[in-house]
């Protein structure tokens, strides 16, 4: 397989030691099929045993590898190198406190997802012997596309709502908790109506469709936080008409 | 005032749905039409000033009252919760309410304005 | 830890500059939208006030901003109309909601049949006094 050698600028962030990221340049021998990830992973075992990345799964599958390759929020194992010229810059997403070099903290959007509570609700629990809850594969169709969200968090990293107010809950959560109103099984879409439209909430997205442009497994976060508006909208609208109802 | 903002924001999204719509539909018409080709005469056979009793005549329907309503009413709230996102995306989120309760409150007085515009046609 | 730096691209790459632009085009409906108000204003209240409305039409500045306007936000619209249908939920009762091009396309077309209409009532030539 052909060799030829590229620069990997990388940045280098040592709490101990930097006051702030840095860059560091490496001359890597790649090969012509190689992904950004493989340059990494040859640096950290043939060059610099000191650098931090993450990464897991090398199949666009865990969403460990997320990072921003000249400027843009990719994942790594699956951006090929031949995409860029023969200098490379690979920095940790953007929009994250950086823990270590490429490492970023994952903290604050677990607690935002969390929040969200995306597991299935029941408003009563089923016994075992009730059998399994039954899902046409229309029912299936109407949120599949949100449920594929790998959790890689290049979606915040783009996202200017999330650089501007840190209290956005953010893509990728809301599209998930949006997965979740739109399943037929669940029953807790009540539940998680009050964090969804309040701070940080779905209308605190002004549709910049990053999220969706650099989504690698074609989520469309930013179609599922427009369609939990509607849904908002409708919702809040009909609560008048049964007030009103309840009232008279 | 965020407090507020934050509990109409239903509302808002709403009037600010219908009027992106509305305003996307009627607005780059309306300026080209009636700001330029007109105006300079470039349309041929075209009256300017154009007639008071040829759009009255439409716009006294009790469908045309409705239209001219909304095609005045709603764009104002599309582009006053844009300006107010712009003062976002440019990290003025410390005056969000300010500038929201600014905005909408501009475009509610033009609403109301526009509705006692239409009841006296 | 270091504390979190904004989107490299941020303001300046191309798909942030034409979200930027789009937000800048769209807030411009606010003073459109009073301008309109002042438009019905004029036709409410007869016809010489009509007139004089449409004599500030002819200043050379408002001329020069309504085509800016007039360009901007129909590329607006197309973005819009572009971005509408995702928003739509995948299915309203029994119906899936059409293919986005199919969408996007009839928008598009109600889009340039309203700018007709509303330009040739506008040039008097449809909607007269019947």
């Amino acid at each position: 397989m052909a060799e030829h050698t590229k620069i990997i600028a990388v940045t280098r962030f040592d709490p101990e030691r930097d006051d702030a990221p840095r860059s560091q340049e490496y001359e890597v021998p790649v090969q012509e099929d190689w992904k950004v990830l493989e340059a990494l992973n040859y640096i950290k075992d043939h060059l610099d045993p000191t650098l931090s990345h993450r990464w897991s799964c090398r199949m666009a599958v865990c969403g460990s590898c997320g990072m921003n390759v000249n400027g843009e929020p990719k994942l790594t194992c699956r951006e090929p190198l031949s995409n860029y010229g023969e200098r490379v810059e690979v920095a940790p997403l953007a929009n994250f406190p950086v823990v270590r070099d490429l490492v970023v903290e994952l903290e604050g959007f677990l607690e935002k997802l969390g929040a969200l509570k995306p597991w299935i609700m029941l408003a009563k629990q089923r016994a075992p012997e009730e059998g399994a809850t039954r899902q046409s594969p229309a029912e299936l169709a109407d949120f599949k596309q949100f449920s594929m969200c790998i959790n890689c968090m290049l979606c915040y990293a783009a996202c200017p709502v999330v650089a501007n107010e840190p209290d956005f809950l953010g893509p990728a959560a809301l599209a998930t908790a949006h997965r979740y109103n739109l399943d037929s099984r669940d029953e807790g879409a009540a539940q998680r109506a009050e964090i969804m439209r309040g701070e940080g909430g779905v209308f605190s997205c002004s549709y910049a469709n990053e999220c969706a442009e650099v989504c690698p497994k074609n989520v469309d976060p930013a179609g599922a936080i427009q369609q939990a508006k509607l849904a908002n909208v409708l919702s809040w609208a009909r609560s008048f008409v049964v007030r009103r109802r309840a009232a008279s | 005032m965020r407090g507020l903002l934050l509990r109409l924001e239903p509302l808002i999204w709403g009037l600010f749905g219908g009027g992106m719509f509305v305003g996307a539909l009627l607005l780059p018409a309306w300026c080209l039409v009636a700001g330029v080709l007109l105006p300079l005469g470039l349309l041929p056979a075209a009256e300017f000033p154009i007639l008071w009793e040829h759009l009255y005549y439409q716009l006294s329907q009790p469908l045309g009252r409705a239209v001219a309503w909304s095609a005045v009413a709603l764009p104002l709230w599309a582009g006053a919760h844009q300006a107010r996102h712009l003062v976002t995306d440019f990290g003025g989120l410390r005056w969000d309410g300010l500038v929201g309760g600014l905005c909408y409150a501009a475009a509610a007085l033009g609403s109301l304005l526009a509705a006692f515009a239409v009841l006296a046609l | 830890m270091a504390p979190p730096r904004p989107p490299d691209r941020f303001p300046a790459g191309p798909r942030y500059r034409s979200y930027l632009l789009f937000g800048m085009g769209s807030a411009l409906m606010l003073p459109l939208g009073f301008e309109l108000l002042c438009a019905l204003w004029a036709l409410a209240s007869g016809d010489a006030a009509w007139r004089e409305f449409q004599a500030g039409l002819r200043h050379p500045l408002r001329i020069a901003g309504h085509a800016v306007a007039g360009v901007w936000l129909t590329w607006v619209a197309l973005r819009f109309f572009r971005l509408f249908p995702k928003t739509q939920p995948f299915r309203l009762g029994p119906f899936r909601r059409p293919p986005d091009w199919l969408l996007v396309g009839g928008l598009y077309g109600v889009f340039a049949a309203a700018s007709l209409a509303l330009g040739l009532w506008l040039a008097g030539r449809i909607g007269g006094l019947g």
